[in-house]
């Protein structure tokens, strides 16, 4: 189904206001008029055609909740074992996510490092934990405090999750290391994997347009 | 802090041109250096990618180079496209798209900073391995930063801001 969108008023703080009955396409923001949807159908967006809303015949928040809670365990393990072991001619030397924050800062490459840490640990922790509070908030039926402005990080915080990148690039570096010397997988590249499985169907099974209809209800 | 749409698109604009002109050094200075038994080799980011290729790896050598050479310029050349054409009606439908699309496979090229990280991590073993960060390593951090804020900045609504205008 297509919606035709509209242009709704903008107010003085620049915010736009959406009135009842209509939906902001999540991608252009365009209004869209709201619809009660047959099973298996979708909401399309006519300027852009972004998923506006989805009929789900029994949707839940349980998985998500899994998800995140398994994510937020994993990116704890991830960060407390090392993630590879390096072994040159006896000499053998193993790092944690933290270890390549820490020499790139006493290299002085402080910039980087400090993004590494934000796009590596920060980001992921911020992202997976905020959507767990959501979700927990949701599935109980809890009103938490701060919902609504945690459920608005959610968003700003999606593109800084990037633990799937971190899990592709620690296969490169044992491919590279591996031309060196002898490689060893450490716990903590097992849970890297595990977190990025987590985070990446975390975002499938986490429906914006549930959650916000599920927040509302709980206002 | 909230920006104005006119701020968001000169924001953008910047951010944009400052990644192209850093492209070229995060690409010509070496990224990191890796010694191994006093053999010292500085390797730059298309230098990687060879040595990938060079040992039998063509796979992995094709995802780094897609990553850390095609994306950043492909990023942050669909956005200057995206810039050049705001408020034209041109292209409207194949912008979004394209906005969508550099939204989604932009943060591919954090590979080689996090490459550089894990490396840096187990590579400190004295006289046998050592891995250092180079100023190229920099220079990428940061063209890598500007496409990522510029793409966050413009909003896919700005493409359509003269239908909006139209309209309203």
């Amino acid at each position: 189904m297509i919606q035709k969108p509209h242009n709704h008023d903008v107010s003085e703080q620049g915010e736009r206001k959406i009135p009842a009955g209509w939906l902001e396409c999540p991608h252009c923001e365009a209004s869209c008029r709201d619809a009660d949807l047959p099973p298996h159908s979708e909401l399309r967006c006519s300027r852009c055609g972004e998923r506006v809303k989805a009929a789900h015949d029994s949707y839940s928040f349980q998985p998500a909740l899994a998800l995140t809670t398994a994510g937020i365990l994993s990116l704890i393990l991830a960060n407390m074992n090392p993630v590879l072991t390096f072994d040159v001619a006896g000499a053998s030397q193993s790092g944690f996510i933290i270890t390549g924050i820490e020499e790139l800062f006493r290299q002085g490459y402080w910039p980087i490092a400090i993004l590494v840490c934000f796009a590596g640990v920060v980001g992921p922790a911020l992202s997976i934990s905020s959507k767990w509070y959501v979700v927990a908030a949701c599935c109980f039926r809890v009103r938490l405090p701060f919902v609504r402005e945690v459920f608005d990080c959610i968003s700003l915080l999606r593109p800084w999750n990037l633990i799937p990148v971190y899990a592709i690039a620690t296969v490169v570096a044992v491919v590279k290391l591996k031309m060196m010397g002898a490689v060893f997988w450490g716990f903590g590249a097992r849970w890297i994997l595990v977190l990025a499985a987590c985070s990446l169907l975390g975002m499938q099974y986490f429906d914006h347009e549930f959650v916000r209809k599920r927040l509302k209800d709980l206002e | 802090m909230k920006l104005s749409d006119a701020s968001r698109i000169e924001v953008s604009r910047a951010l944009v041109l400052t990644g192209l002109i850093l492209y070229i050094p995060s690409n010509v200075l070496p990224v990191m250096t890796m010694t191994i038994v006093g053999t010292a080799e500085p390797l730059t980011v298309l230098g990687g990618v060879e040595e990938l290729y060079n040992s039998g790896l063509p796979l992995i050598a094709c995802v780094v180079f897609l990553a850390s050479i095609v994306v950043p310029f492909l990023k942050l050349g669909a956005l200057a496209w995206i810039l050049f054409l705001h408020g034209k009606p041109a292209y409207k439908k194949e912008r979004n798209t394209v906005h969508r699309i550099v939204h989604t496979i932009g943060s591919w090229s954090m590979v080689d900073i996090f490459l550089l990280s894990v490396l840096a991590a187990v590579g400190q073993l004295g006289t046998l391995a050592e891995i250092r960060a180079e100023p190229g390593a920099l220079f990428f951090a940061a063209v890598v930063v500007c496409s990522l804020l510029a793409a966050e900045i413009y909003k896919p609504r700005l493409i359509w801001q003269t239908d909006t205008t139209q309209s309203a």
